[in-house]
């Protein structure tokens, strides 16, 4: 294995240097100091023990120093040795510690006393709540077979269930918020280019010359080191083109917003294309090579003029033109960025294909400031099982979908749940994730909850879902335990690392290595997690690397590895798609009468007298699940409602007021604050996703701000891939108890029809 | 001497707040306070286009500091020493005071008595009570003078994933700030009412820069407005010399309103 010689940031060798020289000098820093923090003598978190690990607030998973005094942890930095982030966390990673020490965390094993969704509780044993998880699955497994057990899982704490729900051959298993954010994208994209943009995004922003967000909104999405890319790249000159119906953080920077016509997105997609096309802006020599079917995408789009999407988009010809010419100006330095938390409007694949088929012709796939390559690191290998994974023969309900990704869309399982249909679902393991909110039209997934035979919710603080659970098992956090062994392919220098433990687990939490073996030998695979423990497991993987903890730590927590970012003459383009090249045309849609080229297919707009509800994210907060954190409860406790200023203007309503908002099936929220602002258009309003759950238990977040979730009443579906979409609901306001008609401020082009009701 | 500094980039800052829980976590600084924070601006037009900004703030340290003359405890000898030096002098002061070699406007909590007048001084906002303790105290941000004095950098510096946050002395020529300050059109949010010399700097595009000046500039000098706490403990102080200090930092700009304002003003103006 080649180890390359480690990137230490600019910040290291201060640390380092501190370290050398810690004194105080007498009279100059003994009093500005409130007492609760000179535990250690040294103020702050100066002197403090360290521990490496990786952080957990979020998914991007960037590499973390923890910094403990007598024995608490007092302090997250960013590992100064990791390349990606540095010395740098984000609000919710610095905030971590207040998940450790949240009062209201999950202390022990609880079984319900009241009725679904009461959340009364009483504490149990372990044994008594693994033994009656064991007894009721294995019962319901004898009376309706393997396929009425179901998983909805979510993060790391999922990733020693989640394979063994595989390994037994059950295909019953969802990851809500991965359908709901990049599972579209990432099928649209393997579709065309034969792997999916990767996560980390393989944008290579800091090297670009032109970045087009459409789906993106950097500034609200937090993703440490890809925001320091995005950062870099402004400064170093790179313009920035912003699709998007709101003036978001990242339009704030950029040079040119297109306010776009919510649900258009593809018809400015394709007349870029076509413009692109017509002009000779493409890169013709990689087109040549490297693509198929160009000659009929160049027929699919050429009615797609620019005069034809700016009456469907709102956005004028000459911004359409400007911003083709300008691609096609810096091409093949130009990041079509593939967005996240892309799930809208049900034909999100196809848009997401789009983008794709932007992103080959303009050249930028595996050239510097495009899209780079994913490296190939060293894979750390230890089998969880120690026999073969177990035949099934169900016939999987994600099959009613083409192209589904990994798992089954959660609508599939809510649904079977519902009618039995194709088969009944009669029990749901609900594993770090909230259903509830995420998933849209939540009644139907309350009406779920409430019919099944027996539910068993694993978390760390009691989240909604956890109400509507029969026994809840307390998971320590990602700083109380050992995980697994990361390793970061989709970067430029890929890496690898450990998460590790900074403090012992609190009250009787457990870690999810410990807690899955258990049910594991309850439920009769007792061959299954051989590893005493997860510490084990992960030095397990580390050996297959000639790596160990000790080593690894004496690295500083991380080891980094040669990456091949670009295309080289050593290193040329390979697609992994039917013959081997970029897919203008996918033979595999038309083979499931799927549109081989993207089309644009109107989404309906909103019915007379009603808005679109948009919803995205806060810096401050990860999906649903940090809101009771204390420390970013305090920076955005609640969300507001974004209204256009004209027409809050008609309606008569001023910025801070209240109102509530009522969806098209005549269900109301409580009571949101107003912004009003000209950064959004008039025909959607916006709210931050994730806020106002509903378990009491949470005393931060109950009831703090309004639900986006428990507002989406529709339910559409992408045909490609079964996700949900989150941009098809409509609202529209109450004020002082009238109900506000919404005003039109501009025509409807003929080619949109209107939702019926 | 040397005079801390820090420059904040808003064409940088995405507005991630990462910079106020990093504070909060380095400080063991209760939940419903900050030393430093982060408000968000707009969206909304400005003269220059629309704006959507933020408006990351914290203690000024400001050259001529309203907040130390006000202060109510007794005043006291204290050796100050020079951290690039070694150089010590001895100064009266009260619990609040501008340290002589940093510039670094710093509480003494030992010696804090909770009067809150520091607090209802300061027109930007930037100190507060801590009534989470038994015998609140004010506080602030300290430019964590520290962790400097260790040869780190202030924490919220250090977690900035933006790099937005430029800190040094600005009295040093080759320094950052002293570029981006004397060179780059670093602004500061003072009005022809507020002149204290605050040494938090920021930079932008126009559009940004105005909304930022347009909503976050304070306009009054609060000392009109004094707790009830605070007039409690001046009634055994009266006669104790209020201007404290001051001669040492030159004549505090601004002390007519100060001493002049209308008790009855209204709250802070942002």
């Amino acid at each position: 294995m080649k180890l390359t010689r480690r990137r230490f940031l600019q910040n290291a060798g201060i640390t380092a240097a501190a370290l050398a020289t810690w004194k105080i000098p007498k009279g100059v820093l003994a009093s500005p100091v409130p007492a609760a923090t000179m535990a250690s003598g040294l103020p702050g978190s100066l002197g403090a023990q360290e521990v490496t690990s990786v952080c957990e607030m979020c998914f991007w998973r960037c590499l973390l120093t923890g910094k403990i005094k007598n024995g608490r942890l007092v302090k997250l930095e960013g590992n100064p040795k990791s390349p990606a982030n540095g010395t740098k966390l984000c609000a919710r990673g610095n905030a971590g510690i207040k998940l450790l020490y949240d009062p209201d965390r999950l202390k022990y094993p609880m079984k319900r006393v009241g009725t679904r969704g009461e959340g009364k509780w009483q504490r149990i044993t372990w044994d008594e709540a693994l033994d009656t998880t064991a007894e009721n699955l294995n019962r319901i497994k004898k009376e309706h077979g393997m396929e009425s057990l179901a998983l909805f899982y979510h993060g790391a704490s999922a990733k020693f269930i989640e394979p063994f729900w595989h390994h037994i051959g059950n295909p019953n298993r969802t990851e809500p918020a991965f359908f709901q954010c990049r599972g579209s994208r990432d099928i649209g994209y393997l579709l065309t280019f034969g792997d999916s943009p990767g996560s980390p995004e393989r944008m290579d922003m800091e090297k670009t010359r032109l970045m087009v967000f459409l789906g993106t909104h950097l500034g609200e999405n937090i993703h440490v080191s890809h925001v320091m890319h995005y950062i870099e790249g402004l400064c170093n000159g790179a313009k920035l083109v912003v699709v998007d119906p709101r003036f978001s953080a990242s339009a704030a920077k950029a040079d040119k917003w297109l306010a776009i016509r919510p649900g258009t997105d593809t018809a400015l997609l394709l007349a870029w294309i076509n413009y692109i096309i017509q002009h000779g802006l493409y890169d013709k020599e990689f087109v040549a090579k490297y693509t198929t079917g160009f000659k009929k995408l160049k027929d699919s789009v050429k009615d797609c003029t620019l005069d034809w999407a700016a009456g469907l988009t709102d956005i004028p010809a000459g911004q359409i033109k400007e911003t083709a010419e300008l691609m096609g100006k810096l091409a093949p330095h130009v990041v079509i960025h593939c967005g996240r938390f892309v799930a809208w409007y049900g034909n999100d694949t196809q848009r997401s294909r789009a983008l794709a088929i932007l992103a080959a012709i303009l050249g930028t796939y595996g050239v510097e400031g495009g899209m780079y390559l994913k490296s190939k690191p060293p894979r750390p290998k230890a089998s969880l099982f120690q026999s073969d994974e177990e035949e099934s023969d169900l016939e999987p309900i994600s099959d009613k979908w083409p192209f589904p990704p990994p798992g089954t869309p959660s609508e599939g399982l809510i649904e079977a749940t519902l009618t039995g249909k194709p088969y009944p679902i009669k029990s749901w393991v609900i594993w770090g994730t909230n259903t509830i909110q995420t998933i849209p039209a939540s009644h139907r997934t309350i009406e779920a909850l409430k019919k099944l035979d027996f539910v068993l919710a694993v978390d760390q603080i009691p989240n909604d879902q956890t109400l509507f659970a029969d026994i809840i098992l307390p998971q320590c956090t990602y700083l109380e335990r050992y995980d697994t062994v990361y390793v970061w392919k989709d970067v430029k220098v890929p890496y690898l690392s450990v998460r590790q433990p900074m403090v012992k687990p609190l009250y009787e939490s457990r870690d999810p290595y410990w807690i899955t073996k258990q049910l594991a030998e309850r439920l009769g695979y007792s061959d299954c997690f051989p590893y005493k423990d997860a510490k084990e497991y992960a030095e397990k993987k580390l050996e297959s690397v000639d790596l160990s903890l000790e080593k690894l730590n004496k690295e500083g927590g991380v080891v980094t590895f040669q990456g091949r970012p670009y295309f080289t003459r050593e290193n040329p383009p390979e697609f992994d798609t039917s013959d081997g090249k970029v897919q203008l045309y996918s033979e595999e849609m038309e083979d499931e009468d799927l549109d081989p080229i993207p089309r644009f297919e109107p989404t309906p707009a909103p019915p007379k007298g009603y808005v679109r509800l948009l919803s995205g994210r806060t810096p401050v907060h990860t999906f649903t699940r940090t809101r009771n954190n204390v420390w970013l409860n305090a920076e955005q406790s609640e969300n507001d409602l974004w209204l256009n200023d004209k027409v809050a203007k008609k309606l008569g309503i001023k910025n801070g007021e209240e109102v509530c908002m009522e969806n098209q099936r005549g269900v109301k929220t409580r009571p949101i604050k107003v912004k009003v602002t000209p950064g959004i258009r008039w025909d959607c309003v916006y709210i931050v996703h994730g806020y106002g759950q509903l378990s009491r238990h949470l005393t931060q977040a109950y009831h703090k701000g309004v639900s986006d979730g428990l507002t989406f009443a529709k339910n559409t579906l992408d045909p490609v891939t079964g996700a949900n979409a989150m941009r098809v609901n409509f609202v529209r306001l109450i004020k002082d108890g009238k109900v506000l008609e919404m005003p039109e401020l501009g025509p409807l082009p003929s080619g949109i029809p209107r939702f019926q009701m | 001497m040397t005079q801390y500094a820090m420059v904040i980039d808003l064409n940088r800052c995405v507005g991630c707040h990462a910079c106020a829980i990093a504070c909060k976590a380095e400080w063991g600084v209760p939940a419903e306070y900050h030393r430093s924070w982060l408000r968000r601006l707009g969206p909304a037009m400005t003269p220059d286009g629309m704006s959507y900004t933020y408006f990351p703030g914290l203690c000024n340290h400001c050259d001529d500091p309203v907040c130390v003359p006000v202060c109510e405890a007794d005043p006291e000898e204290k050796v100050f020493t020079d951290p690039k030096t070694g150089k010590t002098m001895t100064m009266e002061v009260r619990a609040t005071y501008k340290h002589p070699f940093t510039g670094a406007v710093l509480i003494d909590h030992d010696r804090c008595i909770g009067c809150e007048m520091c607090v209802d001084a300061c027109p930007y906002g930037a100190r507060y009570m801590d009534y989470t303790l038994d015998e609140p105290k004010a506080d602030k941000c300290t430019f964590c003078m520290e962790r400097v004095e260790h040869g780190e950098v202030p924490a919220c510096v250090k977690t900035c994933l933006a790099g937005a946050r430029i800190f040094g002395d600005l009295h040093d020529k080759k320094s950052e700030v002293y570029d981006l300050v004397h060179n780059k059109g670093a602004i500061r949010l003072t009005s022809s009412e507020v002149v204290i010399g605050p040494n938090v700097y920021y930079i932008g595009n126009p559009r940004d820069l105005h909304l930022l000046k347009e909503t976050c500039t304070p306009h009054k000098m609060n000392a009109g407005r004094t707790s009830r706490r605070a007039m409690l403990a001046g009634l055994h102080r009266r006669g104790g010399n209020l201007l404290a200090g001051a001669g040492l930092f030159g004549a505090v700009a601004g002390l007519v309103d100060l001493t002049s304002s209308d008790s009855n003003s209204e709250d802070k103006s942002f």
